[in-house]
């Protein structure tokens, strides 16, 4: 009982914070300007589709990419000794000591026209490379930002792993790749959703990121949203009826996907 | 190298960060034998079953397996399969499906998975119980289910590493004679790792004891009770009065400030020698008719017997009787020929 008192001032928080948010999100999307009902605003969410389609594929882009790199990079520091592991972990959360815009920042300064990378490549006779405001610099810039969100699950998942359970499969006639794909990948499962989730989400929504290193031309749903509430467009409706597909369709992503993998989830879990 | 060994251990050495571990191990194992490691931890016993389970490279060495010379071999390679300390059962996997992993490895068609897959659990006494999760089974049957994953594969040799060093006591008297039980009815070798002086004894067809990265000691379970060659043989095996003596000659030995009758022979006249008796031969009489006499310090009930110590001249001895005697008692003690032990001194105490 007493504990469930010590919890009110947290429900307080969510409530005010979170709930009545959702619900004003709600009430904008099905409101007009004058503030009568109308379902026109989520109707003409589905003419921004180009956009949405974008968004989508470079989530997507960005989260194979973060799975590629992080998977084995977390596997590889699980087997390390103690001491590596924290310096690995450590230098792993350094970048997310410095602000989040500044680090974006100091990628247009590389990328530009003029930057640090093409000053170099024309310095070696390679001539100059277009790279800021191209979709690719925004995947780079979605890959940098968010590679930590996908290691970090994968790597607490995966020294969870019992190194007797590994021995256990070459015991009984695993060879490398056998002891992979019928202990190792099966065991790190519930951490490649966990990643897989804390990429995807941020990613699909980010706006910063396709602003400054996409240029005008790789307008995400993200941006979108940002130009009906901040932008010239002013459109806080629209704005709330985008907000409100975005929310539905990561949730459904999510769903399917937690699906997907339940019941390895509840087992993981346990070890 | 011995004909009907099945696996043969030459030269073993193994360091840890330069500190030796095992120092040049010999060892015979007999196809279908019953063989137990036994020693403290650190002694090099676990070690020695890595070697042959093929996790440990040797710093120097032979490892043969029927003759042929496995060192390097992978332990996917081997044929030998092992029960792990605590298990090391696949979480993600149920019952049915950890005992069914090596013979999937091996392609082995459905139909004969399933038939060995359930001789295996019937072996172990699981039957019924392939389709459970593995956090829903006890301690004890996580450990059938580890035994089961190994010998379905029927490999030539087993080895063991402490696997009932988790259970309770009861259970594992259980699971002792159970494993008994098993390896008599599959016919192959157990190579058994314990620091339990009993469990080795009531198992084994052979024991060896280990200390330091050294064999002190092989021979069957009543050989290492009865004819313990060193202090520390004796002392790890069940527990020993260790005394100080000298032989006077062929079956006549001095200790306790008395001539004793023995049985054992071959040492020098007047050679400095460790006499073994163990608590339960050391025989309680009046104190005027014991060739030894002494004060009853403490009495304490284990169950089928009272443990005494007993104050003589300044030596501690331990007897264990069925009857027990007052502390503060002057009592007399007597041993039998047969139950003198006498061994060599170790050079090194």
């Amino acid at each position: 009982m007493k504990f469930r008192y010590a919890s009110i001032p947290y429900l307080i928080w969510s409530a005010v914070f979170v709930l009545v948010p959702l619900g004003l999100v709600a009430v904008f999307a099905f409101t007009t300007q004058t503030g009568t009902f109308t379902i026109d605003n989520i109707a003409r969410v589905s003419s921004y589709t180009p956009v949405f389609m974008r968004s989508v594929w470079l989530a997507i882009l960005a989260t194979a990419i973060c799975l590629c790199i992080g998977y084995p990079l977390a596997y590889l520091m699980s087997r390390m000794s103690g001491v590596s592991q924290r310096t690995m972990v450590m230098l792993i959360m350094l970048p997310m000591w410095i602000n989040f815009l500044l680090r974006t920042y100091a990628w247009m300064t590389l990328l530009e026209n003029n930057g640090v990378i093409n000053t170099v490549l024309r310095a070696l006779g390679f001539g100059t490379v277009r790279m800021i405001n191209t979709q690719g610099a925004v995947v780079l810039g979605m890959v940098y930002n968010y590679l930590p969100f996908m290691i970090l699950p994968l790597y607490s998942i995966m020294t969870k792993i019992d190194d007797r359970v590994i021995e256990a499969a070459q015991d009984l006639g695993a060879n490398p790749l056998t002891v992979f794909s019928r202990v190792i990948f099966p065991l790190s499962v519930p951490g490649i959703s966990t990643g897989v989730t804390m990429v995807f989400v941020p990613a699909i929504s980010t706006f910063i990121i396709s602003r400054m290193l996409g240029g005008g031309s790789n307008m995400l749903i993200g941006d979108l949203i940002d130009a009906q509430f901040l932008g010239n467009a002013y459109n806080p409706n629209l704005g709330a009826a985008i907000s409100m597909v975005l929310m539905v369709f990561i949730l459904l992503v999510m769903s399917i996907f937690n699906q997907f993998d339940d019941s390895e989830e509840r087992e993981g879990m346990l070890i | 190298m011995n004909e009907n060994a099945i696996i043969s251990l030459r030269g073993i050495r193994v360091d840890y960060d330069g500190e030796p571990v095992l120092h040049g191990l010999d060892l015979d194992i007999m196809d279908k034998e019953f063989i137990t490691f036994l020693g403290p931890s650190g002694c090099g016993k676990t070690t020695t079953l890595r070697i042959i389970g093929g996790f440990i490279e040797p710093l120097a060495g032979d490892i043969f397996f029927e003759g042929q010379r496995i060192n390097g071999l992978p332990p996917y390679k081997r044929q030998v399969n092992t029960v792990f300390q605590r298990y090391a059962l696949f979480p993600h996997l149920n019952v049915y499906e950890n005992i069914e992993f090596g013979l999937k490895i091996s392609k082995l068609p459905e139909k004969e998975r399933r038939q060995r897959v359930e001789e295996a659990l019937a072996l172990v006494n699981l039957r019924g119980y392939g389709h459970r999760n593995i956090n829903q089974m006890s301690g004890g049957q996580q450990q059938r289910v580890a035994i089961a994953r190994a010998i379905v594969n029927q490999p030539k040799v087993l080895l063991l590493d402490e696997p009932l060093g988790a259970l309770d006591l009861k259970l594992r008297k259980e699971m002792q004679v159970e494993l008994k039980r098993i390896q008599q009815s599959l016919e192959i070798t157990f190579i058994y790792v314990t620091h339990d002086q009993e469990e080795a004894l009531t198992m084994s067809d052979r024991v060896v004891v280990m200390k330091d990265g050294e064999i002190l000691q092989t021979g069957t379970p009543q050989d290492i009770y009865n004819e313990p060659q060193n202090a520390f043989v004796a002392d790890f095996i069940g527990e020993s009065n260790i005394i100080d003596g000298f032989m006077h000659k062929d079956y006549l030995v001095e200790f306790a400030n008395d001539l004793f009758p023995c049985v054992d022979k071959g040492f020098d006249s007047m050679e400095r020698v460790q006499v073994v008796i163990r608590p339960e031969d050391i025989l309680i009489l009046p104190a005027e008719e014991g060739k030894i006499s002494g004060v009853v310090e403490s009495v304490t009930f284990k169950g089928v017997h009272y443990e005494m110590m007993v104050d003589a001249l300044g030596y501690h001895w331990m007897i264990h009787s069925t009857r027990s005697v007052e502390p503060g008692t002057v009592i007399g003690m007597d041993v039998a020929p047969e139950n003198i032990h006498i061994m060599k001194r170790d050079e090194e105490e």
